[in-house]
């Protein structure tokens, strides 16, 4: 019998018809994004409003890095170009596209490729970024013997050593560990069900339905609120809870926005599927998603559908709101703080709108929804790029390039009226704080000082 | 009488550039006019298939056989100019069981390598395959740059003593009684390397032997000498897309069709294509059917075509021929072989012989026939060796392929660069200065720009086939200027706007036939580039009156 009598695939019960769908891009870094570059016409806007081109003339900036690179390529090859990791992925250039091309998910896959096939498994660089990007493994230990962490990241012994041997650069000073986690304290104070009970009350006390159980919300709060800084995710369970929100706080993993970042596909993968996973049940049980750090809820709604396709994924990217932005739309944000006032610590911020969020569309919100609160002044620092974009500026090659975009919003801050900062972002906060000494709070922050009355959960 | 050349061939493309090396490489004298730039006919006119010989496997089995044989013989001597994509002659539902077994019987009896797939396999080759493909015939189809292998051939002859005259076109051939002896040609810029806005000339070349490779245009030559030479053109539509959707040569598995071919070139994908006889190889519509005939059909196998960026269409007249005796209605059943009409046999009139059909796969057994018949009607005895000896730019490629060397150039660009310079790479790529990229669509850089410009004058068309810089998906709209300055100072500014102007001419005539979403976008700001940078639009400088710059305020307030 030739090779053309053979029935290859037809199935044993000689049933034909049915086609049995293949999976054909499994890997995200297998995906063949050329046709891609279809949508682009070379006009540059993107090379012009990259912050790292700006500041790097070496960079070739993402015009090159996304439809450039993709359309030169062939399906076999497997030399994605060094300088795809000099993009510090902070995705203005998604936004800057007049003609949707998908910039940062070209980017992203041919980073996943590059570290694949190209960085060695052994390099110190490697080995640096994969521990900056799983920043989540390593913050249980430290947050287990948080004041022995701190004291040991504090030296300058230890950071001298972080910069010779991993290339971390010493300029920064590592974030402190916080002495509880957010979900210690969210167990301590009884979890859901103490939530479900305040939730109740607070409608109640509003004069709304206390049985209107469609008030549901599952908080994704990111490895940077639970381990770092818990205030920030305790006053986004307050605010809820004040508008008379259940809050559900699923299991969760790294959202995956430093892997992307690094190009550990798979490491953001594993993440992502646990991620996906826990939040649609938690979608399954009526809830709405929220974040409160921008760079998660970026990560959720546009690079897990463009990476990934577990099931739920577009559901979940679809059910992810940022913080302010949720209450913006279902609640009367602006009238709730219509009246109320904040003490004196807050007085007067210098703004800075995270990439992350300028891509969602939402760089202009905080101003508008603070502009409502009494006595607080709240300027606008501009369109600047903050520099850090995640892991990127603590790497010791990338310091400098980092500082010098950061220049023009430390700049605008000292200019502004104001002694402190606010920003949503927890690396721009780092930067913000690094550049100019100023103490950063995070806008969730200030809606609880006007909102929650102090003491009454402790 | 003691003659210019041994042997004038007529005609610049694959088979005269062909000819010409192989009788250069026998020791003769030869001299080739062409009337526009090398492949400006035919030639650079094809979708770039490197024939398997499984097209002809079912319906022309000596064709067949020639062109698998000849693919092997092109991977070895033109490595740099073929790519081994390997090609599927792809079969749907609603196509013939039959036919598939026949083409794939063809095959064997071919000793082309064929293997069939299903459709699943089918599909993990090539992702964008409809997922309702049935089966396939894998075939070692492959994609071949016309125009590297012709310039190649060009630039071989010439090292073995030929001269190459491109610009020049056959006005007369001379003839006296029963003999041609020579011809007359017109150089649009005197001869040598044409150089813009240098006076024209003509110049009569005798020679012991004229050949005529001019392919569909042979009848008019011939008519210049009162020989009938009944070539029937006929046109074919090729469709770049900007992209490659394949990375394989994909046939539809069927009976002779029009649009059932997809070769991946370069960083593009050409759809072909139509057939249609014309009666005049320089003038015939090009019809919006053909085009929309390429897209419709071919989203069948591929569907994404349909949604997919056009950049530019293009059409070419093949050199189809049959013997007066056959009377044959449908081109596509005239036959691809080709054809050596001696006129001294045929018409009695001595000195020239034309050479008529054939197709790209097989120019270099085509060159090798007619330069045997050359050289017994010149009484030279000597043999042919281009089928081992290597063309510049393919001499020991494996060495390119162990170097890693980049030549400080970033990686795709550097791995596009060195393919299409093969062997020629270091010596091209390899400078002590700064080597930007020029065209950033294809990654040129201006080392490769330069080389160009050194071979060819000042015809940017010259560089663009030699290059591939403004073949991109902005079809030049960022790099003509840049390419144009690249001429500078060898050449003065007025030559290279002349220059300029006549790439940025040949770049829209393709795309007016893409004008609709992507590219009518592109063209647009191609538009608005052209016109505020270089005032494109409307050029003060080309004014019959100079400006009055009295009549503007000095801007203050």
């Amino acid at each position: 019998m030739s090779d053309a009598e053979r029935s290859i695939d037809d199935a044993p019960d000689g049933s034909t018809d049915e086609f049995e769908p293949i999976q054909v891009f499994p890997e995200a870094e297998e995906m063949d994004l050329r046709p891609g570059a279809d949508n682009c016409y070379k006009c540059s806007t993107c090379d012009t409003n990259c912050p790292v081109a700006a500041v790097d003339d070496e960079f070739p900036g993402p015009k090159f890095q996304g439809p450039e690179q993709w359309r030169l390529k062939r399906q076999d090859d497997r030399d994605v170009d060094e300088s795809v990791m000099k993009c510090s992925n902070c995705m203005r250039c998604d936004s800057a596209c007049p003609s949707s091309v998908p910039l940062s998910q070209m980017h992203n896959t041919a980073r996943g490729e590059y570290v694949d096939e190209r960085m060695s498994k052994r390099s110190r660089e490697y080995l640096r970024n994969r521990m900056l990007a799983n920043y989540r493994r390593l913050a249980p230990l430290a947050s287990t013997f948080p004041r022995t962490a701190n004291a040991v990241m504090g030296l300058s012994i230890t950071r001298w050593i972080g910069e010779k041997l991993l290339g971390v650069t010493s300029e920064r000073e590592f974030p402190e560990f916080a002495t509880e986690t957010f979900r210690e304290w969210w167990e301590t104070r009884g979890g859901n069900a103490a939530s479900k009970k305040r939730a109740r009350e607070a409608r109640a006390k509003r004069g709304g339905d206390a049985d209107d159980a469609e008030k549901r919300i599952a908080y994704f709060h990111g490895c940077y609120a639970n381990y770092n800084t818990p205030e920030v995710a305790k006053a986004l369970v307050r605010v809820y809870e004040h508008f008379g929100y259940e809050v559900l706080v699923p299991d969760q993993r790294c959202s995956g926005t430093p892997m992307f970042a690094n190009g550990m596909l798979d490491d953001a993968r594993r993440a992502a599927e646990t991620n996906v996973a826990e939040l649609a049940a938690a979608i399954e049980d009526g809830a709405d998603v929220v974040a409160s750090c921008s760079s998660c809820s970026m990560s959720i709604r546009q690079e897990y559908p463009e990476l990934f396709d577990f099931a739920d994924t577009e559901t979940v990217a679809e059910t992810t709101w940022d913080a302010v932005e949720y209450l913006r739309v279902h609640e009367d944000l602006e009238a709730e703080l219509a009246g109320t006032s904040v003490d004196d610590e807050f007085d007067s911020f210098a703004y800075h709108a995270p990439c992350h969020s300028r891509n969602q569309g939402l760089n202009g919100q905080t101003i508008e929804v603070m502009s409502a609160i009494d006595g607080v002044d709240v300027h606008d620092v501009g369109d600047s790029c903050s520099g850090i974009s995640g892991t990127y500026g603590w790497k010791a090659e990338n310091y400098e390039t980092s500082m010098k975009i950061g220049e023009e919003m430390f700049e605008h801050m000292a200019d502004a009226d104001a002694e402190a900062g606010l920003t949503e972002c927890p690396t721009c906060s780092m930067q913000m704080e690094h550049g100019t000494g100023y103490e950063i709070t995070h806008t969730l922050e200030v809606l609880e000082a006007a909102l929650v009355e102090t003491g009454t959960d402790e | 009488m003691a003659t210019d050349t041994d042997v004038l061939v007529v005609g610049g493309g694959s088979t005269g550039c062909g000819i010409a090396r192989d009788l250069a490489m026998r020791g003769l004298e030869v001299t080739l006019v062409e009337r526009g730039n090398l492949t400006d006919g035919t030639t650079g006119r094809m979708h770039g298939l490197l024939h398997s010989g499984g097209r002809y496997a079912v319906s022309d089995r000596a064709s067949a056989t020639e062109c698998i044989e000849e693919n092997e013989i092109l991977r070895e001597i033109a490595g740099h100019c073929v790519e081994l994509t390997g090609g599927l002659f792809v079969q749907r539902p609603e196509d013939s069981d039959a036919y598939f077994e026949e083409k794939l019987e063809g095959c064997r009896a071919c000793d082309i390598p064929a293997r069939v797939l299903s459709g699943r396999e089918a599909r993990e080759v090539e992702p964008y395959l409809a997922t309702d493909v049935k089966r396939a015939i894998e075939v070692p189809d492959g994609a071949v740059d016309p125009f590297r292998l012709c310039v190649a051939n060009a630039i071989d002859a010439r090292a073995h003593g030929a001269r190459i005259e491109t610009h020049a076109e056959v006005i007369d051939l001379l003839r006296e009684g029963d003999d041609v002896y020579g011809v007359e040609v017109r150089h649009d810029s005197g001869p040598g390397t044409r150089v813009h806005r240098t006076p024209g000339s003509t110049e009569e070349i005798t020679a012991e032997y004229v050949v005529n490779a001019t392919g569909a245009w042979a009848g008019r030559i011939g008519a210049m000498a009162d020989l009938d030479v009944e070539v029937r053109p006929s046109k074919g539509v090729m469709t770049i897309m900007n992209v490659r959707q394949v990375d394989t040569v994909i046939n539809r598995c069927r009976p002779k069709g029009d649009a059932d071919i997809i070769v991946p070139h370069e960083t593009t994908a050409i759809l072909g294509t139509t057939d249609e006889e014309v009666s005049d190889p320089d003038d015939y519509p090009e019809e919006e059917w053909e085009v929309d005939a390429m897209i419709d059909t071919l989203s069948e196998l591929v569907p994404i075509l349909t949604e997919a960026r056009t950049i530019r269409s293009f059409w070419g007249v093949r050199p189809l021929y049959e013997p007066p005796e056959r009377d044959t209605r449908d081109p596509t059943d005239i036959t691809r072989d080709f054809f050596l009409l001696d006129h001294a046999e045929r018409d009695g009139v001595a000195g020239i012989t034309s050479i008529v059909g054939g197709k790209f796969t097989t120019y270099r057994a085509m060159a090798e026939e007619i330069s045997d018949h050359v050289c017994e009607k010149l009484g030279v005895n000597a043999s042919c060796a281009t089928a081992t000896e290597p063309l510049p730019g393919s001499e020991n490629l494996e060495i390119l392929e162990e170097g890693m060397d980049d030549f400080g150039l970033r990686s795709p660009i550097a791995r596009r660069s060195k393919q299409r310079l093969g062997s020629r790479s270091r010596e091209v790529l390899e400078t002590d200065e700064a080597n930007p990229v020029i065209c950033a669509c294809e990654g040129v850089t201006r080392a490769e720009v330069r080389d160009a410009v050194s071979q060819s004058g000042s015809d940017l068309n010259a560089v663009r086939i030699r290059t591939r810089a403004s073949m991109g998906n902005c079809q030049g709209g960022f790099c003509c200027g840049p390419m144009a300055n690249e001429l500078h100072p060898k050449y003065d500014e007025p030559t290279a706007r002349a220059a300029l102007d006549e790439l940025i001419q040949e770049r829209w005539k393709g795309q007016r036939h893409a004008l609709w979403g992507e590219q009518l976008s592109q063209a647009m700001l191609n538009y608005a580039l052209f016109a505020t940078t270089m005032n494109r639009d409307e050029d003060p400088a080309d004014a019959a009156e100079p400006l009055e710059y009295a009549a503007f305020d000095h801007g203050g307030r």
